[in-house]
């Protein structure tokens, strides 16, 4: 069985006054996943996002969502999507039942039943008749989401939904999210620039920068995925260390860092560049593997210069 | 259908659950009030038959009073329409006013012929009558009202999950637009219905069946006073329908609440003075204030002449489609970010 993606993206573009701001992107999303949209602030999340739901319009390419194209059939595409967009803003005036009605009625086929479900499922309901005025930010938060899942939607879509959250409401979100792609099959898109909160939460990542989709990848392949490993050699004479080096690889970069030296190995050459330092009397007081978290990664992949 | 109902319900309920819609019911009513108090205690009579010690007097007794004023009224009558055969007379005043005088000679000779009083300031339907003014007042909390109604979403945020439903935008525009005159219309009846209540708590139902004269096609015709009045209320409303139109364009287009409030109110206190200050002028007649005072047609003469009612209500039905073309237009094909 061929398993058919939920949303699929095609050469999305977003031209804004002659400007490139989203250049040909294209990705899929199935169900049963989370799906991380990393990028640095500025570098396009929001501005795919909106053009995922419809908000602004799209300058080239296709956004499906289960075979129905946003652009040309909103109203069906629509309907299969529930997202906050930005921060979770709602009718302060009003209560957060009230508002939830508000949606409701802008849908087929939400019962009553469902509201109390959903305002149950996101665990709002002794405050839910409070204006949202009262509502704290972790509180709108619920909200944005209970608005988000009141018409099942096959895909969810989260902009920065740990924003402005404590830690215990960010692991809350995580492993809600997790439980709603896993038992309920949904397609979950998320969208942030907190790289370790990406890490935890999805199953694959898509980073984008300046517009442009630098590429998509597993959680794990994300993390361990290269086959170069950077090694730490503590040595008592690193000049003596790097001209073995040299010798060895004369094309390589390395880092010496005091008695540390650093380069970057393949698997098998650690135990070979370890014997030359033995043989041309270089102590080797420890080897360590420096593992690259998301975050050094992301950093390496953007360049890092664009980060705030 | 049943799905555009909902649309409207839910722009209801963001009307009706904010205090600030409230407020403007309440000072609607404080008017009504203080119009009634004022007209009834403080304003001097103009035919002037209850003066200094009477009016004491008058207070309780309503309804004498209004005997009084019956009994009295032929004079005054008498000596309007000899006041009006001399304006008529007077060779500097044009033609289409000395046709109004005369017509209001042969009414005046048909009140005397007929019994039939003319409308007293300090009466029920002179209360009724005065009241229509507050319309403007409607018009004002209205344009406040279509101010909000898009330009709100986009500041309060809510538009972004708003426009994110399976339902176009054109049906989300126009259950706002429709919200907007549900709005007016609550007000205007609650306008009419509290002057009604206020105006027999002032001055009594005694005169309620007086009829209303017009002149028609070379005739006197009596007329329902309630037919007339809402006659006044409708005609009045064409202000409303065109400022709350244009008010909600700006609305739409410029997403600021602030500006449509401003430059609807601006134009509505200042228009009408514009166009009286060049009415000298010939152009002067297709500007949008030369014609929403429909009422002119009826009770006055026209700003610029030869103005008819057949030519301001197509010149207000072009202003209504390009103030509705743009906010449609505008706002289908709106990126909304940030």
């Amino acid at each position: 069985m061929i398993v058919t993606p939920v949303v699929s993206i095609n050469n999305l573009t977003k031209v804004i006054k002659g400007k490139k701001i989203i250049d040909d992107l294209s990705f899929e999303i199935y169900a049963g996943e989370v799906f991380g949209f990393l990028g640095p602030n500025g570098a396009g999340k929001t501005t795919t996002i909106r053009m995922l739901v419809g908000l602004i319009s799209i300058t080239e390419g296709e956004v499906i969502i289960k075979g129905k194209n946003v652009a040309k059939n909103f109203e069906e595409a629509v309907s299969e999507i529930g997202a906050i967009v930005e921060n979770p803003e709602m009718y302060k005036f009003l209560t957060g039942y009230q508002n939830l009605v508000h949606y409701a009625r802008m849908v087929n086929g939400v019962t009553k039943q469902r509201i109390d479900e959903v305002v149950e499922l996101v665990g709002l309901s002794e405050r839910i008749h409070e204006k949202v005025r009262t509502y704290s930010l972790g509180m709108r938060q619920r909200l944005g989401l209970a608005q988000a899942l009141l018409h099942s939607p096959s895909v969810l879509i989260l902009d920065e939904p740990t924003n402005g959250l404590d830690p215990a409401g960010i692991r809350e979100i995580r492993d809600y999210l997790r439980r709603l792609a896993a038992e309920e099959g949904l397609a979950v898109i998320v969208s942030s620039h907190l790289l370790s909160e990406m890490e935890l939460m999805c199953d694959r990542i898509g980073i984008i920068q300046h517009g442009k989709l630098i590429g998509v990848q597993t959680v794990n392949d994300f993390v361990n995925g290269e086959k170069e490993v950077l090694i730490r050699f503590q040595v008592d004479d690193h000049e003596l260390a790097s001209v073995v080096l040299k010798e060895h690889y004369p094309n390589k970069k390395f880092n010496i860092n005091g008695e540390v030296i650093e380069v970057a190995l393949e698997k098998e050459e650690i135990p070979k560049l370890n014997e030359s330092f033995v043989n041309k009397n270089v102590k080797v007081y420890g080897i360590g593997q420096t593992s690259k978290t998301l975050e050094d990664k992301f950093l390496e992949v953007t360049g890092g210069d664009k980060i705030v | 259908m049943f799905n555009f109902m909902k649309l409207i319900q839910n722009e209801n309920m963001k009307i009706y659950r904010r205090p600030g819609t409230w407020v403007m019911y309440g000072i609607l009513v404080l008017m009504l009030l203080i119009v009634g108090m004022f007209t009834k205690f403080l304003l001097d009579d103009p035919s002037g038959q209850v003066t200094g010690a009477d009016n004491n007097a008058q207070i309780q007794v309503t309804i004498e009073d209004e005997v009084v004023m019956n009994e009295n009224w032929r004079e005054a009558v008498h000596s309007k329409n000899i006041q009006l055969q001399m304006l008529i007379d007077d060779p500097s005043i044009p033609s289409a006013v000395k046709d109004r005088y005369s017509q209001e000679i042969i009414i005046n000779q048909y009140r005397l012929e007929h019994d039939i009083p003319p409308v007293e300031t300090k009466s029920y339907w002179g209360y009724m009558t005065s009241t229509v003014n507050l319309i403007s007042l409607v018009t004002m909390f209205t344009i406040i009202v279509a101010a909000g109604i898009v330009a709100g979403e986009f500041s309060w945020g809510t538009i972004k999950l708003l426009l994110i439903r399976p339902v176009s935008r054109a049906k989300i525009l126009l259950s706002k637009y429709i919200a907007t005159f549900i709005f007016a219309l609550s007000m205007l009846l609650a306008l009419f219905l509290f002057s009604f209540a206020f105006g027999g708590l002032f001055f009594g139902y005694s005169a309620i069946a007086q009829p209303h004269l017009v002149f028609a096609s070379g005739e006197v015709i009596e007329r329902n006073m309630f037919t007339h009045l809402f006659m006044l209320y409708s005609l009045s409303s064409v202000e409303l329908l065109m400022m709350v139109t244009f008010a909600f364009m700006i609305s739409t287009v410029f997403r600021s609440s602030s500006l449509a409030i401003g430059l609807a109110l601006f134009l509505m206190f200042t228009g009408t003075q514009l166009v009286h200050v060049l009415s000298q002028y010939e152009w002067v007649k297709y500007i949008l204030f030369a014609n929403t005072y429909l009422v002119q047609y009826v009770e006055g003469t026209p700003i610029v002449e030869g103005m008819t009612m057949t030519f301001s209500i197509v010149v207000l039905a072009i202003y209504f489609i390009i103030f509705n073309a743009l906010s449609w237009i505008i706002f289908q094909k709106r990126d909304v970010a940030a």
